[in-house]
Parts: structure tokens; sequence; C-alpha cells
């Protein structure tokens, strides 16, 4: 049986004063992901190894890291797609590492909030107790669909070269909430986020590197978000102002579901 | 003034300075023969035309706005302090001050004299 050449950068914050590379010599198998291999290491080879992951199916975003080099997420990625014996996985660049693989998503989840990544109604007491749903047309949420694909992995986040600089910049994955909350047609909150989006570290500090885009493993395109954002920045006003929401509504909700 | 209208500012001085960089290089090198148009009298003879000395200080305003501000926008990303980016808009608006008031000093000398013959 062959073999891969699984290389894993290890490092403990606390006991370690520089990172260090360490091989496990994994029997390859068909389908093999990487995570898989990094499983096998940490089960049978070298329990201390630290690897964050949840679902195996790309739908959590657990498990991101840079594997050979690029940003992916380790369930996603095949080990015989990579060509070669040797899978070098470290932890994602432009996060602080907690241990091993592991890496501190505090500050991300944190500007993702900030973004206000929920839909914002002027009509405070319709929210809190809808009296119907809210229509969204099909060419509306073209716009929109691909954004909410994100599954905030953070791996965008990790090959930007402006997060990289500048720590307050908010970064593509929460630009790319902010963009697809502030054209969606049921939200009335977009004056607030494109107030709070342009500042010295805000979205004008994206420069279109597009790396974003290039290591998204769901094929969502925050780089596209963001200039179209920049758009609407610019001009100073959401595609609606407040009050001009989507204001068509379907069958009543029912009484059950009001409760 | 919002980060919003200073990138404004920023991309219409650099669609402006394209325009007028293509046409200071187009009269430099094409209109007026290439050996003679760096010569001191041939450059005093232009700044004499009025119309030329306008596009000169347009240039001179257009690219020193752009480049400082350019500058600004890299510093304010090295550093993320409120004191550093006081320091560095504060030294962009008095850099440009400054340039700009040197180099119009150079073109009213040329045009209304002072300057050498």
């Amino acid at each position: 049986m062959s073999e891969v050449k699984l290389v894993v950068q290890r490092f403990d914050p606390f006991e370690d004063a520089k990172p260090r590379m360490k091989e496990y010599a994994i029997p390859r198998r068909e389908g093999m992901t990487v995570l898989d291999a990094l499983l096998y290491a940490r089960d049978y080879l070298d329990h201390s190894i630290g690897v964050r992951f949840s679902c195996r199916q790309a739908s959590c975003g657990s498990c991101g890291m840079k594997i050979n080099g690029r940003p992916r997420l380790a369930c996603y990625t095949q080990v015989a797609e990579l060509g070669g014996d040797k899978v070098v996985a470290q932890p994602m660049d432009n996060f602080a590492i907690i241990k091993d693989l592991v890496t501190d998503m505090e500050s991300f989840f944190e500007k993702h909030r900030e973004m206000m990544p929920y839909l914002i109604r002027a009509d405070a007491q319709e929210m809190e107790r809808p009296s119907a749903e809210y229509v969204m047309e099909p060419k509306e949420l073209e716009k929109v669909l691909q954004f909410t694909y994100c599954i905030k992995c953070g791996l965008c986040t990790s090959s930007c070269p402006t997060v990289a600089t500048d720590s307050k910049f908010p970064g593509p994955q929460a630009l790319a909430q902010a963009y697809r909350y502030t054209v969606d047609p049921r939200d009335e909150g977009g004056g607030k986020r494109l107030e709070l989006l342009d500042d010295a570290h805000g979205v004008w500090r994206c420069h279109f590197a597009g790396s974003c885009s290039f290591v998204c493993p769901k094929g969502v395109d925050p780089a596209l978000g963001i200039q179209l954002l920049k758009r609407h920045v610019l001009s100073g006003r959401p595609p609606r102002r407040e009050g001009e929401g989507a204001k068509v509504w379907t069958a009543p909700v029912s009484a059950s579901a009001q409760k | 003034m919002k980060e919003s209208r200073l990138m404004l500012v920023q991309y219409a001085t650099a669609v402006a300075a394209v325009a007028l960089v293509s046409i200071h290089l187009v009269m430099q090198g094409v209109i007026y023969p290439y050996a003679t148009a760096i010569s001191y009298n041939n450059i005093l003879s232009i700044y004499k035309n009025g119309f030329y000395a306008i596009f000169l200080e347009a240039l001179l305003v257009v690219v020193l706005v752009h480049g400082f501000n350019g500058v600004r926008i890299i510093l304010n990303e090295f550093r993320q302090t409120k004191p550093w980016a006081i320091w560095v808009d504060a030294g962009t608006v008095l850099a440009i001050i400054v340039t700009v008031a040197y180099g119009t000093r150079t073109v009213i000398l040329a045009v209304f004299g002072g300057a050498p013959a």
C-alpha cells in the first residue's frame, strides 16, 4: 500500500517559541481527503495534533486551513487532487493560532456581527410578529443568492492581502455579507451599513486582488460583492431608501406561526 | 471628509492625470521638437502661453493631489491607531498645500516675470 507524506505545522503558543513541521506517513486509500489523513495521524500516530472539524461535507466551515500553500477546506480537498505524495497542512494566515491547525476566529465573527447580517425593518412590530410572508422576486434573489452560500470558513479572509496589513479592515467575508443584506429587497437598514463602511479602514481598503473569490470553496465571489458595495457607499444610499422595502405579501402567516 | 469623497477625488484625479499627462507628453514629444523640448528657453516660452500655463497648473494640482492622497491610503494601512491617522491626514494636507504652492510659484514667476530670460 502506498503512503502519503503528511507534513503538519505544529505550534502551541504556551509551549513553543516558534512553529515547527512534523511528518507523518499515512496509508493512502481511494477517496481520502486531507481531513481523513489528518484524523488518521491524530487517531493512530500522534494524539496531540490540534485540528478543528465538524460536518466533513463542506457545510460547516470548521476545517479551513492552508493546504500545500493555498487556503482550502481539509474535508473538501482530496489527497489525489493535490498531485504527488506530499501534503503540507498549515493554519490559515491572518488568524492567531490557538494550537497547530486550529485558529482563533473570534475577531472574524466579531467583524461579521458588526455588518448587522440580518434584515433590518422600520416596522419593528411587524418583525416581531409578522402578519404575512415577505415576497422576494426571483430576479432579486439572483443578486444575493451566491452570497447566502457563505459558510464562514474564513478562507477568503486568510487569503486577503489587506487583512494581512490592516487589522481594522472588515475583510471579504464581512463585506460580502454587508452587500448581501444591503441589496436584499426586504431590508431597510442598508443606510446604517453603508455609513459604517465609509471609513478609512472600511470598504475602500479593498484593492481588488480577487484572491478571496479564488479560494472560496462555495463559489462565492466576495470581490464582486465588495465592488458593487462600493457603488452604493459612493452614492451614499442603498438600493432603496428607508421605508421603501418590500411591501408585497403572500398568504398570511398562520396563527400558530405567530405565537 | 468622508472616505468615499476622498476616494472619488482619487479616482477623478487618476482619470484627469491620465488625460493631462498624455496631452503633456504629446506636446513635448511630438508637437515640439524632442531635442529642444526641455531646453530652458523653450520651457519659458511654453509658460508664456496662457492656456498652456493653466494646463500645467492643472497638471500640477491633479498629480500632487492624487499622489499624496495615494500615500495617505498606503500609510493608513500600515498602522490603525487614531493618532497615526490624524498625523497622516494632517501631513497629507500640508504636503499638498506646500508642493502646490511651490509649483504655482514657479508657474507665476514664469508667466509674469521674475524668472531670468
